[in-house]
C-alpha cells in the first residue's frame, strides 16, 4: 500500500497535476533541444500508434454514424466512409425525445457544474487559507464520503426527492449530483488555492487595488486551471450519470441523454439494432462534451495569459 | 472586517444565484409537464380536470392503441387527460419500486410483466380490483394471468395481453436438407441438429434464454417451482424437470451457435438472408408472433423505406408450433403483461374508467388485430384466421406461466435463471446444477 | 518573494510559473483569519452535502440494521434486526467472491492505467511537437467520450456476429474467433471491461503525468546525459522520482475510482453476460437492493465496502492528516 502514501515533500501534487493536465495541449512545451537520434523514428511511430489506438473507437463511432445501416451489417467492414449519409443523425434528432433529453442534460449539467464550482471554491478557500475548529473533521468527512458506494442509496434518494416534491425536476437530480461531486472538487481545489500565495494578492493591494479587484486580477486567473479541472470533472460526472437519473426522473419527457440512449438502444434492439443510428446517437451525446472541452481550453489559456500579463 | 463583509456577500450571492436557478428550474416546461397534480385532492365524486398517467412497458403497445386510449379516455372523461409513458423493460422493477410507493409521482395505471406481477401484488402496491373483476370480463379473462395478479383471494392485477411463442423456420433450407416439420420434440431436436453447420444454427437460441428454454421443462411435465402448504419450493431437481433441462442442453449444444450468454436477442435477424443472399445465421428460431414483421425479403414500403415483407415467400419462410414430447403442442412460456392500478393513485376513479376502456370490446378487438393476444377469451378470434393467428391461439392454449411466487421479480432481478441456463448450455452437470440452484432459489421465492 | 514571482508570471509560460514550489500556509495567511469567515465559506458546501446526502446517509446507516425489503419500502414497519444483515453477508461466499473480484479488478486496472499513462507521458516527452499534439488530441477525444457512448461502441466492436474485432481476428487467420463470444466467460468479459476502463482513464493519467514531466527542467536531464547516464537510468533515477508525487496521487485516485466502477459493468451485462460472476461491489449492491428488493442487506454491504475502502486507504489518510497537523 506504499503506493498510496503521498510524500510530504510534495504536499499539493493535485495542483500541478490537473492544472497541467488540462493545459497540456494549450501550452506547447519549451523547444526540444535534444538532437534527433535514430531511435526517434521508432518512438515517433510508437506515438502515432498510441494516438491511433486512442482515437480509433471515436473514429469508428463517427464513420459508422455516417454509414447506412445496411452497409454496416455487411460482413466486410470498411474503415473509410464509402457512402456517407446524414440519415442516422436526422432520424435520431427527429425521433422521440432527443431534443428534450439534450435540454434536460444541459440544464442539469450546467446547474451542477456552476454550483459545485462556486461552493467548492469557497470551501477550498476556507480549508487552505484558515485554521479553524472542525477543519480536520471536514477534510476527513470529505474524503470518506467519496468512498461510500452510491448504488445502495437510490431508494433513500428517491424518498427524499419525493418528500421535497422534486421528483422529475432539474433541481432534484442536481442536488444529488452536487452532493456527490462536491467532496472531490473541494479536495482538488484546496491544492490549487494553497498553490496561490496570498502575498500576490496583498502586493497588488499595496499597489492600490481593492481586495475584490486584487482577487479577480491576481488570484482568480491563477486559480483558473484548477477551476477548469474541477469543472471538467463535475461536467463529466453529471453528464454521464444514469442510475440516479433513471429513478429520479421517471417521466419520459424528463429523461437525460444517457437514459435516452439506453431506451433508444432497447427500442432499437427490439427491431434489430440499427447501429448507424445508435452510433449517431452516441456521437450526438459526445459532441457537447467536446464543445465544452474546446471552450474551457480557450478560456483557460486566455485567462492564464491575461492574468499573467496584467499581473 | 471588510473582508468578512465581502465573503458574506459572496456566500449570499452564490446561494441566491443557486436559489434563483431553482426558481428558473421550476418554470421549465419539462418540470411542469411532469405528472404531478398538486391541486388535485382526491374526492368521492368523479374528479374533474385531472391528469392520469399510464405506464406501458416496452414498445409492445402500438401507437394506434395508445392514441385510441387517449382519445377515448379524454372524450369519456371531459376535462381530464391521459398521459401514456413508455418505460423500458430494463430498469422497470427499479422504477416501479420507487414510483409506486410515492403518491405524488405514481403512475395511475401500470403495465407489468406477468412474471413481475406476483411480487408487486403481494406487497400491496396495487389497488384491489375485485369489485371491478366481473365488469371487466370475469371468468372470460385469461385464468393463468388472473392468478398471477391475485393475492389473498383478491384481484390486484388483471391480464393485459398475452403473447405466445412458436417456431419460425427457413422452409427452403429445411426442405433442401430433407427435413420435415417435426411432430415430436425428439424429431425437432434431430432435425435442427442436422441443419447446424459452422456458420448457421439449426436452431438459433441463446444459452441464457430461459424463457424459451423452459418450454422443454414444461413439455416434459416439469415445473420450476410449486407451492407446498403456503411455502414455495423450487423443483428443479424433480425428475421431469431434470429431463427437460437435459433435453434442452442437448438441443442447445447440438443445434445452436449463438453464444451461451445471449438472451432476448433479436432472433428474427438470424433468420433473414445474410449479405448478398448468403445463408442466414439460423435455420429455425423461437419467437413471439409479431416477429413475423421483421422477417422476410427486403421490400420497399409506401414511405420508400426498406422493410421486411412479413414472410411473404411461403416457400422460404414458414412457422410451426413446438411439438410436445409425444406429439401435439408443447406448453410454451406465455409471455405477456398484467395491468393494475397503483394503490397510491390519487385518481383511482379515473384510473378505473381507463381500465373499463382497456377491457372494452373495442379495445380487446384492437389488441387482437395488432397481434397481441386479447385478455378476454371472447376476442381470441380478433387475432385473425391465418396460420399465424391459428398457431398463436393453439400455442397460447397450451402455454404456461412462471410460478406466481412473491419473490419472483427478485429472482428475475438477479438473473438467476439466466445463470442456471447458461451453465447448463456450457455443458454443466444438470443434476448438480439443479440441486445447487434449488437451494439458492427456494428462500428467494418466499422473499 | 512577491516581487520575483509577479514579474516572472508575465514572461514565463504560466504553466511553469504555477508549478514553482509555493510555500503554503504563509504566516500572513494566519494573520488574516477571522473567527467566523471559514465557517461562512463552508456553509454552502455543507448545506449542499446535507441536502443531497444527509437523509440518504442516515437511511443507509439505520437500514443496515433493519429487515427492510420491498414490503417495508411500501410502508410496512421495518424491524430492527441489528447485526443480522452483517452476519448474513459476512458468511456469504458470494459476498467474498465479489470482494476478491472487485479488489483484483481495481488493482489490475489502476496499475495498468497508471503504467500505460506513464509510458504515454514519456512517449509524449520524447516525440516531436506535431506527433505530441496528435497524441494529445486523441487523448482529449477519448476523454470526452461519454461513458454510455464508449461502452456502446466497445460492445459493438466486440459483438460476436457483427463486431469488428472478431472480423479482424478471423481475417488474420484465427478462425476460432468466428462468432466468438467475448462476454460469455468472466475472464474475457473482464478483459473487455478492463480495456474500456483503461481506455477511458488513461487520458487523464497520461496528460497529468506529462504535465508533471514538463516541470522537470531539461537541463537536469541534459546534464545527466553528459555525465553518461543511460536512458533507463535517466528514467528511473531522475524522471520518475521527480514526478513521484503526481504519480502517487494519480494512482490513489485511480484506485478509488476503479473500486467504484459500476456503469461500465452494468451496461456490459445487458449485452448478456454471466451476471452472477461478473458483479463488482457496485453492481452487487445494486442487484441486492434494486434487483432482489433486499434493501437492508444492500445497505449492510455498502457499509462493509465503506469500511473496507477506509481500511485500504488508511495509510494515505494518516499521512495526509499528519501533514495537516504539521503545516
Amino acid at each position: 500500500m506504499t503506493a498510496i502514501e503521498v510524500t510530504r515533500d510534495a504536499p499539493e501534487p493535485v495542483t500541478r497535476t490537473t492544472k497541467a493536465a488540462v493545459s497540456a495541449t494549450a501550452v506547447p512545451r519549451a523547444k526540444n533541444r535534444r538532437k534527433i537520434r535514430p531511435g526517434k523514428v521508432v518512438i515517433s511511430l510508437l506515438g502515432i500508434a498510441a494516438a491511433l489506438v486512442w482515437v480509433f473507437p471515436v473514429y469508428w463511432m463517427i464513420i459508422s454514424a455516417f454509414t447506412p445501416n445496411a452497409r454496416l451489417q455487411s460482413t466486410n467492414p470498411s474503415f473509410f466512409p464509402t457512402s456517407a449519409t446524414w440519415s442516422g443523425f436526422t432520424n435520431v434528432i427527429s425521433g422521440s425525445g432527443f431534443v428534450g433529453a439534450l435540454r434536460m442534460s444541459l440544464a442539469i449539467t450546467v446547474l451542477t457544474v456552476l454550483v459545485v464550482i462556486i461552493w467548492a471554491t469557497l470551501a477550498a478557500l476556507a480549508i487552505s487559507r484558515f485554521k479553524f475548529k472542525g477543519r480536520k473533521s471536514f477534510l476527513l468527512a470529505v474524503l470518506f464520503i467519496q468512498m461510500l458506494p452510491a448504488e445502495g442509496l437510490f431508494l433513500a434518494q428517491y424518498q427524499m426527492l419525493s418528500k421535497a416534491q422534486l421528483v422529475n425536476t432539474i433541481w432534484g437530480v442536481s442536488i444529488i449530483y452536487i452532493a456527490a461531486i462536491i467532496p472531490f472538487t473541494v479536495w482538488m481545489l484546496r491544492g490549487f488555492v494553497a498553490g496561490v500565495p496570498a502575498e500576490l494578492e496583498e502586493a497588488a493591494m499595496v499597489d492600490g487595488l481593492t481586495r475584490s479587484k486584487a482577487f479577480f486580477k491576481i488570484t482568480f486567473p491563477l486559480l483558473a486551471p484548477g477551476l477548469i479541472a474541477s469543472g471538467v470533472y463535475a461536467f463529466l460526472q453529471a453528464w454521464n450519470e444514469f442510475t440516479v437519473a433513471l429513478i429520479a426522473l421517471p417521466a419520459r419527457d424528463a429523461q437525460t441523454l444517457p437514459i435516452w440512449l439506453r431506451s433508444f438502444l432497447a427500442d432499437s434492439a427490439n427491431k434489430g439494432i440499427d447501429w448507424s443510428q445508435v452510433m449517431a446517437a452516441s456521437t450526438l451525446i459526445a459532441i457537447p462534451v467536446i464543445i465544452f472541452f474546446l471552450i474551457v481550453q480557450g478560456r483557460m489559456t486566455s485567462g492564464l495569459v491575461s492574468g499573467a500579463v496584467k499581473g | 472586517m471588510k473582508r468578512n463583509r465581502i465573503i458574506t456577500a459572496a456566500v449570499a450571492v452564490s446561494m441566491a444565484v443557486t436559489l434563483g436557478l431553482t426558481a428558473c428550474g421550476s418554470d421549465d416546461p419539462t418540470t411542469s409537464s411532469a405528472p404531478q397534480n398538486p391541486d388535485n385532492t382526491p374526492t368521492e365524486e368523479a374528479p374533474e380536470g385531472a391528469t392520469i398517467t399510464m405506464w406501458v412497458a416496452g414498445g409492445d403497445t402500438p401507437d394506434e392503441l395508445r392514441d385510441y386510449l387517449k382519445t377515448t379516455f379524454e372524450a369519456e372523461n371531459p376535462g381530464s387527460t391521459l398521459v401514456i409513458e413508455q418505460q423500458e423493460w430494463d430498469g422497470l422493477v427499479a422504477k416501479l419500486t420507487t414510483a409506486l410507493q410515492d403518491p405524488e409521482n405514481t403512475p395511475d395505471v401500470v403495465e407489468v410483466g406477468n412474471t413481475q406481477s406476483p411480487t408487486f401484488t403481494t406487497i400491496g402496491a396495487f389497488r384491489d380490483l375485485t369489485p371491478l373483476y366481473e365488469e371487466l370480463g370475469g371468468d372470460k379473462l385469461l385464468p393463468s394471468f388472473v392468478e398471477a395478479g391475485k393475492a389473498d383471494g383478491k384481484n390486484f392485477a388483471l391480464p393485459y395481453y398475452f403473447g405466445s411463442r412458436y417456431m419460425f423456420y427457413r422452409k427452403d433450407l429445411w426442405t433442401a436438407a430433407g427435413q420435415e416439420v417435426p411432430t415430436t420434440l425428439d424429431e425437432f431436436a434431430k432435425s435442427v441438429k442436422e441443419l447446424k453447420n459452422d456458420k448457421m444454427s439449426g436452431f438459433g437460441i441463446g444459452g441464457q434464454d430461459w424463457r424459451n428454454g423452459i418450454s422443454w421443462i414444461f413439455a416434459n411435465g416439469g415445473d420450476l417451482a410449486r407451492e407446498e402448504g403456503g411455502q414455495w419450493v423450487s423443483t428443479l431437481s424433480d425428475p421431469a424437470t431434470i429431463k427437460g433441462l437435459e433435453q434442452w442442453q442437448d438441443v442447445y449444444q447440438g443445434a445452436s451457435i449463438v453464444p451461451s450468454t445471449e438472451r432476448d436477442i433479436a432472433y428474427w435477424d438470424l433468420l433473414n438472408d445474410g449479405e448478398g443472399g448468403a445463408d442466414p445465421a439460423a435455420a429455425t428460431i423461437m419467437a413471439p408472433g409479431w416477429a413475423r414483421w421483421s422477417i422476410g425479403d427486403l421490400t420497399t414500403n409506401d414511405d420508400g423505406d426498406e422493410v421486411r415483407d412479413g414472410m411473404a415467400d411461403e416457400s422460404k419462410f414458414d412457422i410451426f408450433a413446438l411439438p410436445g414430447v409425444d406429439g401435439g403442442v408443447a406448453p410454451v412460456f406465455a409471455g405477456g403483461s398484467n395491468i393494475g392500478i397503483s394503490a397510491n393513485s390519487k385518481n383511482p376513479e379515473l384510473a378505473e374508467n381507463l381500465m373499463r376502456i382497456i377491457f372494452s370490446d373495442e379495445y380487446q378487438q384492437m389488441l387482437g388485430e395488432n397481434g397481441l393476444g386479447p385478455a378476454n377469451a371472447d376476442f381470441a378470434d380478433s387475432l385473425g384466421t391465418d396460420k399465424f393467428a391459428q398457431t398463436t391461439i393453439e400455442t397460447a392454449a397450451a402455454s404456461k406461466l412462471t410460478p406466481a411466487a412473491p419473490g419472483w421479480a427478485a429472482i428475475e432481478g438477479q438473473f438467476i435463471y439466466e445463470d442456471l441456463f447458461q451453465k447448463i448450455a456450457d455443458g454443466g452437470d444438470v443434476t448438480e446444477l439443479a440441486k445447487e440452484f434449488d437451494d439458492k432459489i427456494t428462500p428467494l421465492l418466499n422473499m | 518573494m512577491t516581487d520575483t514571482i509577479a514579474p516572472s508570471a508575465a514572461h514565463v509560460p504560466p504553466d511553469t510559473t504555477a508549478q514553482q514550489p509555493q510555500r503554503r500556509q504563509e504566516p500572513s495567511g494566519k494573520k488574516r483569519r477571522g473567527k467566523l469567515v471559514p465557517y461562512l465559506l463552508l456553509t454552502p458546501a455543507i448545506l449542499g452535502l446535507l441536502a443531497g446526502l444527509g437523509y440518504p446517509l442516515y437511511w443507509q446507516f439505520t437500514t443496515a440494521f433493519k429487515e427492510y425489503g420491498l414490503r417495508q419500502a411500501f410502508g410496512a414497519p421495518a424491524e430492527w434486526v441489528w447485526f443480522d444483515n452483517f452476519t448474513k453477508i459476512l458468511t456469504d461466499d458470494a459476498v467474498w467472491a465479489v470482494v476478491v473480484r472487485s479488489l483484483a479488478f481495481c488493482l489490475v486496472n489502476a496499475l495498468l492505467t497508471v503504467a500505460i499513462g506513464l509510458a504515454l507521458a514519456l512517449l509524449m516527452r520524447a516525440v516531436s511537437a506535431p506527433i505530441r499534439i496528435t497524441i494529445q488530441i486523441a487523448m482529449l477525444l477519448a476523454w470526452a467520450m461519454p461513458m454510455v457512448a464508449s461502452v456502446t461502441v466497445f460492445k459493438w466492436l466486440f459483438n460476436y456476429r457483427t463486431g469488428l474485432v472478431n472480423w479482424v481476428l478471423v481475417k488474420l487467420g484465427m478462425d476460432q474467433f468466428e462468432n466468438y463470444s467475448w462476454f460469455s466467460s468472466p475472464w474475457t468479459f473482464f478483459l473487455v471491461a478492463t480495456m474500456i476502463v483503461v481506455w477511458m482513464s488513461v487520458p487523464f493519467v497520461a496528460l497529468s503525468l506529462y504535465a508533471g514531466l514538463t516541470s522537470v527542467p531539461d537541463e537536469i536531464v541534459e546534464a545527466a546525459r553528459i555525465d553518461g547516464a543511460s536512458s533507463t537510468q535517466i528514467l528511473w533515477r531522475i524522471l520518475v522520482p521527480m514526478i513521484k508525487s503526481v504519480l502517487s496521487i494519480v494512482l490513489l485516485l485511480q484506485i478509488i475510482w476503479d473500486l467504484r466502477v459500476f456503469g461500465q459493468i452494468n451496461l456490459l451485462q445487458q449485452q448478456g453476460a454471466p451476471v452472477g460472476s461478473t458483479n463488482l461491489f457496485g453492481n452487487f449492491i445494486y442487484e441486492v437492493g434494486v434487483g432482489r428488493g433486499d434493501f437492508g442487506t444492500a445497505a449492510a454491504v455498502s457499509l462493509f465496502v465503506l469500511a473496507l475502502t477506509m481500511l485500504i486507504s488508511w495509510p494515505y489518510v494518516r499521512s495526509l492528516m499528519k501533514e495537516e497537523e504539521n503545516s
